[in-house]
């Protein structure tokens, strides 16, 4: 009976056992309403207006925001740099951190591998204020300790403008960015590694298996999911990224390391066109959406697979 | 009861929430009374609420001094609370925009300059000030600053301290190579080109578009042949002959004097080549004496300034860009009578000397009276700086800020605030794109901003 009565509660329909569930919910439906949903809406809402900084009123203006911004060559050219900036960073530092941490695996001390690990974090615990100020320092075309280091030595004869240049501006920032991002993907493929059975390795070896061989066959499949999801993150994370090229650049020279984050700010923020600005953030949110979902679609491939 | 106590709850939290969601109906929705009216209602009264005062003065010893007046008035006004919130000089304009929105804005605030409050009167955001200005006396304050915070006939704001700019140089430079004073910008470009050697650079010309340092370089050619970069009608003017010869000669003093670093250099990463002795010359206010105290001492005895440049010898001479730093009271404000009190407070003589003495010439009055004060004049640092303080002076007095000369507008703090100019010198250099199309592209980009922008 009081099985019965249990069942027919959770069954659904309108009564007091179910109404208290849902004002339980509700806390948590109301933060992300107001966190997600809410600033989503309006941003959606406003690329449809004329809404400035500095006014509280606005109409509804259609599609003009959109078609102003698909008309806006520097749009395009953020959006080329985002690409850019995405792949080399992401790129490098999977890379870097690939090879990092097979290098990590195959130390056999423990203290050794656990005083590596905690070096290699350091990028990590600088503030980003901090690591945009010190690597500007280092590279300042004036006085910097690299341009300087590289005439002293010879290399150079005369001071690099490594962030004042549009030739040097993008791969000087990636780099920046893998030093930044590579100990990130070392620690999480070094935890990947280490889950690998042992004996696998051995038995391939009995088979006469190479190591090349042994990498592509046990280690890859082992650890290219976790790979595939540092990869979305990272991506995802690394295209959205505003406060280091900002702090480093701003966007300069000539908009030569504007990126899609820079532009919408600088579209918002600076020219106060909140609805144009609103506009280029759908459209880089359809863009990321687009890109999660090809990413998933592999990753979930390879799941299958597995 | 539990049911009714957990629906209360999640009512709760549900209200708090969106209470955070609320497009607020801005500031002005927080209290429609006028200073003017607040002050009839409370007069006779104490003085009792709680403001917030924000402002920029970052340094220790300005911040320090604020503080102590704010402290003191607090101890005379048992009932006042005074919040002060410092912020950056870079951050101030965005916070203030993003506070119409969101609705956190101050009571009363410092401007950075009297275009920003024509930007503050075009959002429709201050209150009059009509009462301070009476108090402190109208006739003490300037006229030409006054009427660049004039909205029909009320005022805004009213000027903390007034700074102009101007030609500074290094003296032993200058006498190590023969050189002397320049007078003209060929002279400057020639003596600039002359100085740059063994790690000293002639000048610096910085264009990041987060200041506004290649709109104010451009702006001293262009007032100096007696132009504007604003047309009469309030559009922008870049393509007239003046303005395109003034673009090319900023652009090649950039490639014959100046770092290339400087491309990405604001206003303080480009101070701060002077301030240590890698520039020969500069353009700015009397700061450049604290900044060169704080860094290098020993450079104080070789520098000093000169009027801007003119076009050719025997121009007429002029001042291309004065700065009064505003106090404007916000219409938001509950306590708009706290906010003059205070306002008038700062203006008394012992407050107002103690503020300015802590950046002494960089900081000059703008009050008539204050600087035959004993307390001013008799400042060690404006008795030794006293020929550079009477340059200053003057060119306050002869200059307004960039393109006021048509008028207080709101196109004219747009000019300075955008970065669009900056954009356009750093196409130029970076690109190599034709001066002329990159002047046009800017003009169009500058006139489709204040169209949105602008009443």
């Amino acid at each position: 009976m009081n099985l019965n009565r249990r069942l027919r509660n959770n069954s659904g329909g309108i009564n007091g056992s179910n109404t208290t569930r849902w004002f339980f919910v509700l806390p948590a439906l109301a933060i992300v309403i107001c966190l997600l949903i809410y600033p989503l809406m309006s941003t959606l809402v406003y690329s449809f207006t004329n809404k400035t900084m500095t006014k509280t009123t606005f109409k509804v203006i259609g599609l003009a925001n959109y078609i102003s911004v698909l008309k806006d060559p520097a749009f395009f050219s953020a959006f080329g740099h985002s690409l850019l900036w995405t792949a080399g960073s992401v790129l490098g530092q999977v890379i870097v951190g690939f090879i990092g941490a097979l290098s990590l695996n195959q130390v056999k001390n423990k203290k050794i591998q656990n005083v590596f690990r905690i070096c290699a974090i350091i990028p990590w615990a600088f503030p980003a204020i901090a690591t945009a100020m010190v690597w500007k320092w280092m590279l300042n075309g004036i006085y910097g300790f690299i341009p300087t280091s590289l005439v002293n030595l010879g290399l150079t004869n005369e001071m690099l403008q490594f962030l004042s240049t549009s030739q040097l501006v993008m791969p000087t920032l990636m780099f920046i960015n893998v030093w930044f991002g590579a100990p990130m993907i070392l620690v999480n493929v070094f935890a990947a590694l280490q889950t690998i059975p042992q004996d696998q390795y051995e038995a391939a070896q009995i088979d006469g298996a190479s190591s090349r061989q042994s990498f592509l066959y046990i280690t890859a499949p082992h650890i290219r999911t976790v790979v595939g999801l540092l990869v979305v993150l990272r991506t995802v994370w690394v295209f959205n990224n505003f406060d280091m090229i900002y702090m480093i650049t701003a966007g300069g020279p000539a908009g030569a390391s504007s990126t899609m984050p820079l532009y919408i700010y600088d579209t918002g923020w600076t020219g106060m066109m909140v609805g144009k600005a609103s506009a280029a953030s759908m459209l880089l949110l359809m863009f990321l959406i687009l890109l999660c979902v090809l990413y998933f679609l592999v990753i979930r491939r390879w799941e299958k697979e597995d | 009861m539990k049911k009714i106590f957990s629906m209360f709850l999640a009512a709760l939290l549900l209200s708090t929430c969106l209470t955070g969601c609320g497009d607020s109906d801005s500031a002005g929705g927080k209290n429609s009374q006028t200073p003017q009216q607040a002050n009839s209602s409370d007069s006779g009264k104490a003085l009792k609420g709680e403001i917030t005062f924000w402002h920029c003065f970052t340094q220790g010893v300005r911040m320090e001094a604020v503080q102590a007046a704010a402290d003191s008035f607090m101890k005379d006004n048992p009932d006042v609370t005074i919040n002060i919130e410092t912020m950056s000089w870079g951050d101030f304009n965005t916070k203030w925009k993003a506070g119409i929105t969101t609705g956190d804005l101050p009571d009363m605030s410092i401007a950075q300059n009297t275009g920003e409050v024509a930007e503050m009167l075009n959002a429709e955001m201050l209150a009059p000030i009509e009462n301070v200005v009476s108090a402190v006396g109208a006739d003490r304050f300037s006229e030409n600053a006054l009427a660049d915070m004039t909205k029909n006939d009320t005022k805004y704001g009213v000027p903390y301290y007034s700074h102009a700019q101007v030609m500074w140089y290094r003296q032993d430079l200058l006498e190590n190579a023969g050189l002397s004073v320049p007078k003209t910008w060929d002279q400057f470009r020639e003596t600039a080109a002359e100085l740059t050697k063994d790690g000293v650079y002639g000048a610096g010309v910085s264009m990041s578009p987060n200041d506004l340092l290649c709109t104010r370089y451009l702006n001293y050619y262009v007032r100096s042949g007696g132009g504007s970069l604003l047309n009469d009608d309030l559009t922008a003017n870049l393509t007239s002959d003046l303005a395109l010869d003034g673009i090319r000669f900023w652009v090649d003093v950039y490639q014959n004097c100046s770092p290339a670093e400087t491309i990405n250099y604001t206003v303080n990463d480009h101070a701060t080549m002077f301030y240590q002795g890698i520039t020969a010359f500069d353009f700015n206010s009397g700061f450049m004496i604290s900044g060169v105290a704080g860094n290098r001492e020993d450079l104080l005895d070789s520098i000093s300034c000169a009027p801007l440049p003119v076009m050719k010898e025997g121009d007429p001479y002029y001042s291309a860009e004065t700065t009064h730093i505003p106090l404007v009271i916000w219409k938001n404000s509950k306590h708009p009578e706290i906010c003059e009190a205070f306002i008038e407070y700062l203006f008394k003589d012992d407050n107002y000397v103690e503020f300015l003495s802590a950046v002494p010439v960089g900081m000059l009055p703008s009050l008539a009276g204050i600087a035959d004060l004993d307390a001013y004049k008799t400042n060690e640092t404006i008795v030794r700086f006293s020929d550079e303080a009477a340059v200053i002076t003057d060119a306050v007095n002869n200059g307004r800020a960039i393109g006021f000369e048509h008028g207080p507008s709101v196109q004219a703090g747009l000019l300075t605030s955008q970065g669009i100019i900056e954009n356009m010198f750093q196409d130029i250099v970076t690109n190599g794109t034709d001066v002329a199309e990159a002047a046009k592209n800017a003009e169009t980009r500058l006139n489709e901003i204040f169209s949105t922008q602008a009443e």
